[in-house]
Parts: structure tokens; sequence; C-alpha cells
């Protein structure tokens, strides 16, 4: 269909012919004809139009006046007045009447003046090929919307269980629907070539035709206003009336799938979504591996890890008695975190996820999960959500720990040989980057659960600190001195620890200079 | 510490007058590149303010114009020379505010310590637009549209605005979001969130007035929160949706304002048969299950420390009774005070929210906003409540805080000052952001803003008096003063107003919300 512009774009004369002659555009017959020709549909209606009114001046449209007239242009026009004005018509003897009749068929006047300035919208450029042809297409989309109607209707008297004719009810058969499915794809095409309109997916979906959506309604002068999409506004009408009615079925889920593909940050979608899939009883390890695919594209969002923590709540209880089928799904479940934590190293929800899906599947022990966390650890020892990790999976596993102890205390049932074992660890791990704090708060946190004095570990934080007040003083990890400065404070050697804290707020970490000045006020308290 | 005071003097003050050691300067000829007339302070003036820098900091590094203390604008002392992924990111971040760091960043306006002026008016601008309308690139924020009211309103409000002339239209758009079924969603006929629901009341809050008040269906809203209350103590943020420290926050400081009874609903998830159970039962020992061995507090029992949590945290324990006396039993203190103080980095000065991570300007409120409550917690109680039955059904032991009171100051306030002018402003279009190379947003405004409040001021604990009207929960009173120990390294006209440690919005507006429910018979 051309653009409304056409008329604009005819080639001029001594232009070169288009090198694509046949580009479906109309002859340009119009385009050579004489230029008194009118050219565009617009044009040929204002031509007649001004045909029509023979005493007006085309270009003011003024009437003109009879005493400027010619004596037999002066019987023609007062013929014509008494034509178009029935109100003195009937006024005048019937004899006179006869009279001008007759003038008006031997002049051949137009006995009803056109209306000036026809209103053809974006058609009204258009030249008289073109517009055949946009009408056609309207006449098209006219019997398209009767067709339609009457499927509505079918459809109609078959939900009400009408009976047709012969007695039997109405059935819309598939073959129907398929059919209505492309008649509205043909009738959405020609509104949009017709009109511009773009008509919304859901309102061209026969299924939805029982649906009346429910426009967001924005009292006047609101604030926070978004101008929707089209498309997002017409989901979100719908998905109101569906979720006013609490309708739990197959098209409200596909229908929170397009608009979480639009906005996945929209947390009634996500709860509406999970809401259906129980209602439903769905098999949860689908929904799972359509939610994978969201969760990479959306890496930032939470809202689809809460959803993951409900399908997990859900699906659980209908596995738990299947050791190996827990096993199974754990497994895949920690190869999936293993890949979105590739993309992700310290992503917030997903680590949260993560130590929800262990306690929840019980699965402490496996040992892929405690080796990725230290392949992880390997990769960036300073990723310290993989070292909170790891303290929740040795410290809360219920093997040997006690439930409501909390993390900053000393757990009676955390036997020594693990403690020996974390604590070497995360030296091992403090030897590789001594000024990276993940590996000693977690020292820390170790020594506090096996219930150790600080002190056990004097030998080691020494190694980061030399000769201390000295010339010669030197320091490779402020972590170890603020360490130190507590192991001296247990022992009571409050003078060695004020060292510690000076020595930290005058020169190895001085931004934190009032909190090391409020640690030597706690040398005085007991 | 606790400083009593009489029921006559019991409003808020805000004590602005002039200490001995700050000078008056005059205002922009301190800042070299847009004045006519150069900065000349008098040899005095100057002196005296540099030598205590000098006194403090060690050595100062020149660059060009102005002095910036080497602590924040050199790399640390200690540098480990192992790469990873994390300290690459660190290094990188650093490198790419060198000149932010050396006061040589374009289009701010630099007094002679290297601090630039707070771009109030532009900042201001800024805040006007982000309450909408808003353009299709914003249907991301289709769900958390009170969210952006609360950001901007309090933004502009920390900045000096008056934003009444809000009302009508804040009214109208509340409404709209407002359930049947108590709570506001992120829009009309959305589930409602404790999030959103928190960011309208405090909207409302902010601008004020009887008719805003009462846009609140308080008798709905109290039954949705008794339907949110969980037996473990914590709230989901909407029925089926998450628990967390955010939802324990957002739910106490609901509560509280708008005087909601504490009383379950029989189908409270929370209800227990001897009717003891009320909607603050268990919520300091739900926030306790959420402090880490690092100290800092997660979101959910079991996950990493976080200083946005942190701040729920201590929020919550700081509504449901008297800070000094709640928060130390739920908490380890002196845990949580080296996290928190380990998250101020130098040179940047700015927060980070949790450790090895980057320093971002939000956590100037997050983990800014924490210091406040726990310097109110520090030091001894000069009137040591009495043990009786309180509100959450246990009974009250005499506190034992047996830890100091805070110096001067737990975090460097002249750090986050240099942070948050010199690295989190946008000089050209306004609003504040995480860090330079960032756009400005109205969640970094907002809470960049808070920090900068934090920062400025310093908050005491008053003891309650005898005559305050009854209510559900005692109110602590929050004391506010300028914080005027340090050298102050901003303009006097920089500073923002005071926010209350808790609600995030000044003392007034939660004063007035909170009376006007007290005083009120019934929903």
């Amino acid at each position: 269909m051309p653009p409304k512009g056409k008329a604009a774009q005819k080639p001029k004369a001594n232009d070169p012919p288009p090198a694509q002659p046949q580009t479906q555009q109309p002859p340009a017959t119009q385009a050579t004809t004489s230029p008194t020709t009118p050219t565009t549909i617009a044009a040929r209606s204002a031509a007649f139009a001004s045909e029509s009114r023979p005493f007006e001046s085309p270009t003011t449209s003024k009437p003109t006046s009879i005493s400027s007239l010619p004596r037999d242009a002066q019987a023609t026009w007062t013929a014509l007045r008494f034509a178009r004005s029935p109100a003195s018509r009937n006024r005048l003897p019937l004899k006179v009447q006869r009279e001008y009749w007759k003038l008006i068929n031997e002049s051949s006047l137009p006995i009803r003046a056109l209306r000036k300035n026809y209103d053809y919208g974006a058609a009204g450029s258009y030249d008289l090929a073109t517009y055949e042809a946009w009408r056609e297409k309207r006449t098209l989309l006219t019997c398209l919307e009767v067709q339609s109607r009457a499927f509505r209707e079918r459809r109609e008297r078959e939900r009400e269980g009408v009976r047709d004719i012969s007695g039997d009810k109405v059935v819309v058969t598939g073959e129907e629907m398929d059919e209505e499915r492309e008649r509205r794809k043909e009738m959405a095409g020609l509104k949009r070539e017709l009109y511009g309109v773009l008509g919304g997916q859901l309102e061209g979906d026969p299924e939805w035709d029982d649906v009346v959506p429910i426009a967001q309604e924005e009292p006047e002068g609101a604030l926070a206003t978004i101008s929707y999409p089209g498309e997002y506004a017409e989901a979100m009408g719908y998905l109101r009336a569906v979720m006013i009615k609490k309708e739990y079925s197959a098209r409200c889920l596909r229908l929170t799938e397009t608009i979480i593909e639009m906005n996945p940050a929209h947390y009634t979608m996500w709860l509406y979504r999970a809401a259906i899939l129980f209602a439903m009883k769905l098999p949860i390890p689908d929904e799972i591996e359509w939610l994978n695919e969201v969760s990479l594209e959306h890496l930032k969002n939470y809202q689809i890890w809460h959803h993951r923590h409900l399908l997990v709540d859900n699906y659980y209880p209908t596995i738990a008695n299947d050791a190996e089928a827990v096993k199974a799904f754990g497994a895949s479940e920690i190869a999936f975190l293993k890949q979105i934590l590739a993309e992700d190293t310290k992503n917030y929800h997903v680590w949260s996820y993560r130590s929800y899906l262990v306690e929840k599947l019980g699965i402490w022990d496996v040992p892929e999960e405690l080796s990725s966390i230290e392949g992880m650890i390997n990769d960036d020892v300073r990723n310290n959500s993989a070292w909170s990790h790891r303290f929740f999976l040795i410290f809360s596993n219920p093997a040997h720990s006690t439930k409501g102890v909390a993390a900053t205390e000393r757990d009676p049932a955390v036997p020594a040989a693990l403690v020996d074992r974390e604590v070497a660890y995360s030296q091992e791990k403090i030897a590789l980057a001594p000024q990276n704090q993940s590996p000693w708060n977690y020292l820390r946190g170790v020594l506090v659960k096996g219930g150790r004095k600080l002190g056990s570990v004097e030998d080691f934080v020494q190694g980061f600190v030399h000769e201390l007040g000295t010339e010669s003083e030197d320091v490779t990890s402020s972590h170890a001195l603020d360490l130190l400065a507590e192991i001296y404070a247990e022992k009571g050697d409050k003078s060695q620890a004020e060292l510690c804290l000076r020595r930290l707020a005058e020169k190895w970490d001085r931004i934190r200079s009032g909190y090391w000045e409020w640690r030597k006020k706690c040398l005085d308290t007991p | 510490m606790s400083v009593r005071i009489k029921a006559s003097q019991r409003r808020v003050r805000a004590v602005f007058q002039p200490k001995t050691r700050t000078t008056p300067t005059a205002p922009s000829s301190t800042s070299p590149s847009t004045s006519s007339t150069p900065p000349i302070p008098t040899t005095q003036e100057k002196s005296k303010r540099q030598s205590s820098k000098m006194q403090r900091m060690g050595r100062t590094v020149d660059s060009g114009p102005v002095s910036v203390p080497d602590l924040f604008c050199q790399k640390p002392v200690i540098r480990d020379a192992l790469e990873t992924p994390t300290s690459v990111t660190q290094d990188e971040t650093v490198e790419s505010m060198v000149p932010n760091l050396n006061a040589r960043a374009p289009r701010l306006r630099y007094n002679d310590l290297g601090v630039p002026r707070l771009e109030r008016q532009k900042h201001v601008n800024f805040l006007q637009k982000t309450m909408g309308p808003f353009p299709s690139q914003y249907l991301h924020a289709d769900a958390s549209r009170p969210w952006y009211l609360y950001w901007s309103l309090a933004g502009l409000t920390m900045l000096g605005e008056d934003v009444s002339s809000y009302r009508e239209r804040l009214v109208e758009t509340a409404r709209a979001m407002q359930n049947d079924t108590g709570g506001f969603g992120g829009g009309g006929k959305q589930t409602p969130h404790l999030a959103t629901t928190y960011a309208i009341v405090l909207s409302l809050a902010l601008v004020g007035g009887e008719e805003a008040y009462e846009a609140i269906d308080r008798r709905a809203m109290w039954k949705w929160l008794c339907a949110l209350k969980q037996p473990d103590g914590g709230f989901q943020v909407s029925v089926g949706g998450e628990e967390d420290v955010r939802g324990a926050y957002c739910a106490s400081v609901i509560i509280t304002l708008l005087n909601i009874p504490l009383d379950l609903t029989t189908d409270s998830p929370a209800w227990t048969p001897d009717g003891r159970a009320n909607l603050l039962s268990g919520l300091g020992d739900y926030v306790r299950r959420c402090q880490t061995y690092e100290g800092g507090i997660s979101g959910q029992p079991n996950a990493e420390a976080h200083g946005a949590y942190a701040f729920c945290a201590l929020g919550c324990l700081a509504l449901i009774g008297d800070p000094r006396e709640v928060v130390p039993r739920y908490l380890d203190i002196p845990r949580l005070i080296a996290w928190l103080s380990s998250r101020q980095y130098a040179p940047e000065g700015g927060f980070s929210g949790r450790t090895n991570k980057l320093v971002d300007g939000c956590y100037s409120h997050w983990v800014g906003g924490c210091f406040p409550l726990i310097e109110a917690c520090l030091g001894p109680i000069d009137d040591a409540p009495s043990a009786q039955p309180r509100q959450d059904g246990q009974t009250a032991t005499t506190p034992s805080i047996d830890l100091p009171a805070a110096p001067e100051t737990l975090f460097s306030r002249e750090g986050l000052v240099r942070y948050i002018l010199g690295c989190c402003q946008n000089p050209e279009k306004g609003g504040l952001r995480d860090k330079p190379g960032k756009g400005p947003d109205p969640y970094h405004s907002c809470y960049v803003l808070a920090g900068l409040s934090s920062a400025q001021h310093q908050w005491q604990l008053a003891s309650r008096g005898e005559d305050e009207p009854s209510a559900a929960i005692d109110d602590p009173v929050w004391l506010v003063l300028r914080h005027l120990d340090d050298v102050r390294v901003y303009e006097q006209e920089d500073v923002v107003r005071a926010i209350h440690p808790v609600y995030a919005i000044p003392h007034k507006h939660q004063q007035d919300m909170r009376s006007y429910f007290l005083a009120k018979e019934g929903f």
C-alpha cells in the first residue's frame, strides 16, 4: 500500500524513469495528463465540488452576486436557487416551478451542491488507482468483520448451550477457530494498512473473546505515571480481568509469561503465576526448565528466585520420600546454580536461594556442593559470597551443629577436627593474599564457633606483623593487626593491644581511626 | 549519652549555632572555578583549617589549587600482589575515580579543601522530574512507582524543599494504589506489598496533613499486616511473598507510624490460642537469626552479611522498644560495629555493601545510617528502665551494656562527605549516583542525601517522660544535633535537613503523623 505522501512522490517529467518500473505503484498516467486533471482523490473531489457550485468562486468559495452575472446566467442562477431551497420552491405557483425545472433540465445543472473539503484522511493524497485499491481493501475488511461477528455470535451460542435449527448444540470446531484466527490476522493487517491502527495481540485472539479487559485507571494528575507501550497496556488489561475472577488456566499462564518478558520485576505477576501452577497442578520440573532460561536473561532480577523458592517448597514434599529423586533434583539445581554463578559470581539472591535449597533438601554432605564452593574460592579467593556459603554449609549442618545457636556464638556440637580443618583452610587462603578480609573473617568466625581462644592462632597472625612500634615496623595485613589486638586483649596485655590499635589508626588503616579509637576504649571495659 | 528532657522541651531540636571550631566561611566565593572573585580565605583561617587537618591526617597532597589529604587520594598502604577478578574490579574502580578523588572532576565547584559544593538547585530540578510522567522505557518501574515518589519527595525534603504542594496529587495517586484488603501495591490493582506500602506511608508523611493521613485505610492495613506475620516472628513482604529483614523493618515502620494495634486477628498465621503472640512477637529473635559470623546482617537467615539489611535490622530493633535495651539483647554489637566499620574504604571514603565489594553511594545511608543508631546504643544508661512486661510479651531484663560510649565518631565523616560530594554528584543534569561513570537516579539521590545527613548530624536518645500519650509502643525520643566536633570540610550552606535515624524522613514529618494517629480513637 502506498504511503500517504504518494502525490508528492510522483516522478516529474524530466526525471529519469524509476529503475524498477514494475514497483506495483499505480501507472503514471495521471501524472502525465494535463495539469487540470485532478491527480489525487481529494483533488478530484474538490473538482467535483467546485463543478457543482457554478456560482461560487473556486478560490474564495464566495457566492457570486446575481447583479454581476450576464443575463442568461442570471436565469440559471435563479433556477438553481429555486431547486436547492425546498422552502422557497413550495411558495411558487406550479407554473413557475415547471419553468424552472425545464431550465435546469436543459442546462444539466447538478441539483445538489457537493460538500467541499471532503475528508479522506490519509487516503486523500492517493491517486485514483491507488484509492480504488484502498477502497477494495476496505470492503474486504468490512466483509471479514461481518464474518468475524458471525463467529463470535456462534461462540456465544455455544457457551450458552443454544441449539441450532436441527436441534443439535452449537459447536465451534477447531477448524473454525483456526479460520477465525487467520481471519483476525488478516483483519489486523488490513487495519494497520488502512488506518495505521496497531491491533492488540489478545484482542485478535479468539481465545480471549470472553474477557473484557480492565483498563488501568489513573486519577487526574496522578504522579509517577508511565506511558505504557500498547502491548503491555493490553496484556495488563486482560490480566486484571482474569485475576479478579481468580482464573487459573493455561491461557493465564501464557499471559503471565508475556508480561514477565516485558517486565520481569512485576512481583504480582510472579505470585499469580505460582498460584496458577499450583492450582492446575502443573509439573514443576517443566516450570523450572522455563525459569532457567528466564533467569539467565535477567540476572539481576530477584522475583525469579522467590518464585523458584515457592516451586521447591511445593515440589519437595512430592519427592521427599524418594532419596534418589531428591539427590537427582539437588544435583540438577546445583548444576544450574553453578552455571548462573559463573555469570555473576556474587549474585546475592542466587546465593540466598542456594542456602535455602541446601537446607530444604538436606544436601549438606553432597560432595559436589562443597567442592563447587572450593572451586569458586580458588577462582577468586576474595569472593566473600562463596566464603559465606562455606561457613553456612559447615556450621549449620544439623549433623554437627546446635539449632538456635547464633552465628557469632560458640557451638559445642562442632567437632574439634572440623575446626582444625577450617582453621587450616582459611590460613592457607590468607597466605595467598594477606590483605583479603574474607578468610580473616572466616577464621575468626571458625575460632568463635569452635570455642577456641583467638590466641590459638597467635603464631600465624604474628607472621604478618613485624617489629611493631619500631622504626622498621612492617605490616602485611591490617586484619592481622586487628586480630592481634584482640589476642593481646584476650591475654590481658592491654599495652600491646593499645599499640596495635594505635598503629592501625595512625598508619595501617587510617580511614577507620574512629573505630580503632573506640576499640581502645573497650580495653578498659572488662 | 542519654539526656533527660522535660515534656515541654520534648520537641526534637536541631541545634545549628556555630561552635568554637567552625568558622563561618564566605559562601560560594570558595569555589575557585566559577566565582569571579577568587577565594581569599584569611591566612589565619586557612592555616587554622590546614593545621588541624595536618594533625589529624598526616600529609596532604598538593593537587593544584586545593589540597586533598593523601588518605583520600592515594592507594592504600597495604596492597596484595595476587590479582583476582575482585581486586581487578576494585583497582579499576579506584582508577576511574582518580579525577574525583584529586578534586579535579570537571564542572564541580571545589573549596580549598578539595570538597565540591552541593549542587542543591540541580538536584532539586532533577528530583522534581523523577515523579513522572515517565516515557515507556520506565516500564520496568511499573511495580515500584511508590518508591519513585518516596525517593523523590524524601530527597527534595532533605534538600530543604517544601513538598506539601504535592499533597493532593499524591493522595489521589495513593488511593488508586490502595487495596481493599489492606496495603498498597506498586500500582492500581497490584498485590499489596510491604515495600511499596512503606514507600507510600512515608510519602504521605512527607506531604503531611489530615487529608494525606486519612487516605490510609488503617483497619484494612492492620488485617493485612496480621496476614503477613509469620510464626517465626518475621513478615512476608506480600501474601505468599518472601520473608526477609526488609519486610520486618517496613512492617515495624508502618505499625509504629500509624499506631496500628498489635493484637493479631485469629486468622493470622502467627496467631496462638493463648493470645500472647502479637504483631511484634519474635521479631527480635528473627533479626538475631540474620546476624552472620562476620557480624553483619543478612536478608534472611544463613545468607551473606549485607549493608542494606544491617540498616533494616537495626531500624526494626530500634522500633520495638528502647534501642539501648533491645539492640544489645538481640545482636552482637562489637562484631556488628567491626563489620560496619570495615565497609568504609580508603581512598574512596564511601561505603561498600559487603566484604570485598565496591563502594556505592547508596550505602552512605544503608551503612552510614547504622552509625547513629549504634552510637546511640553505646555507653551507660542514666535511667535504666524498670523491669516490666514489654509489648512483645517478654519480660524486660536490666540492660547489660558494658560497652564504652562511642568516641567523637565511629566512622570517618570526612571520608563519607568527600565521597558523596566529590563522587556521587552528577554535575551536569543534577541528581546523585552510585559512583562516577554511573547515571543519577532517584534511588541513589535519596539515599546519598540521607547519608550526607548522617555525616552532618549526630543523634542522641532521650528518655520518654511519663506524661506521654499512651501508645502501642513507647517512643524513644531522638535528639538531633549538628555534628560539629570534627573538622568541617563542607560549606555551611551545604548542610542538608536532618532525618529521623529510623524513619529516614525529617523528625517533624514523622512526629506529625504519629501524633495524629496516637490522638485518634479507634480506626
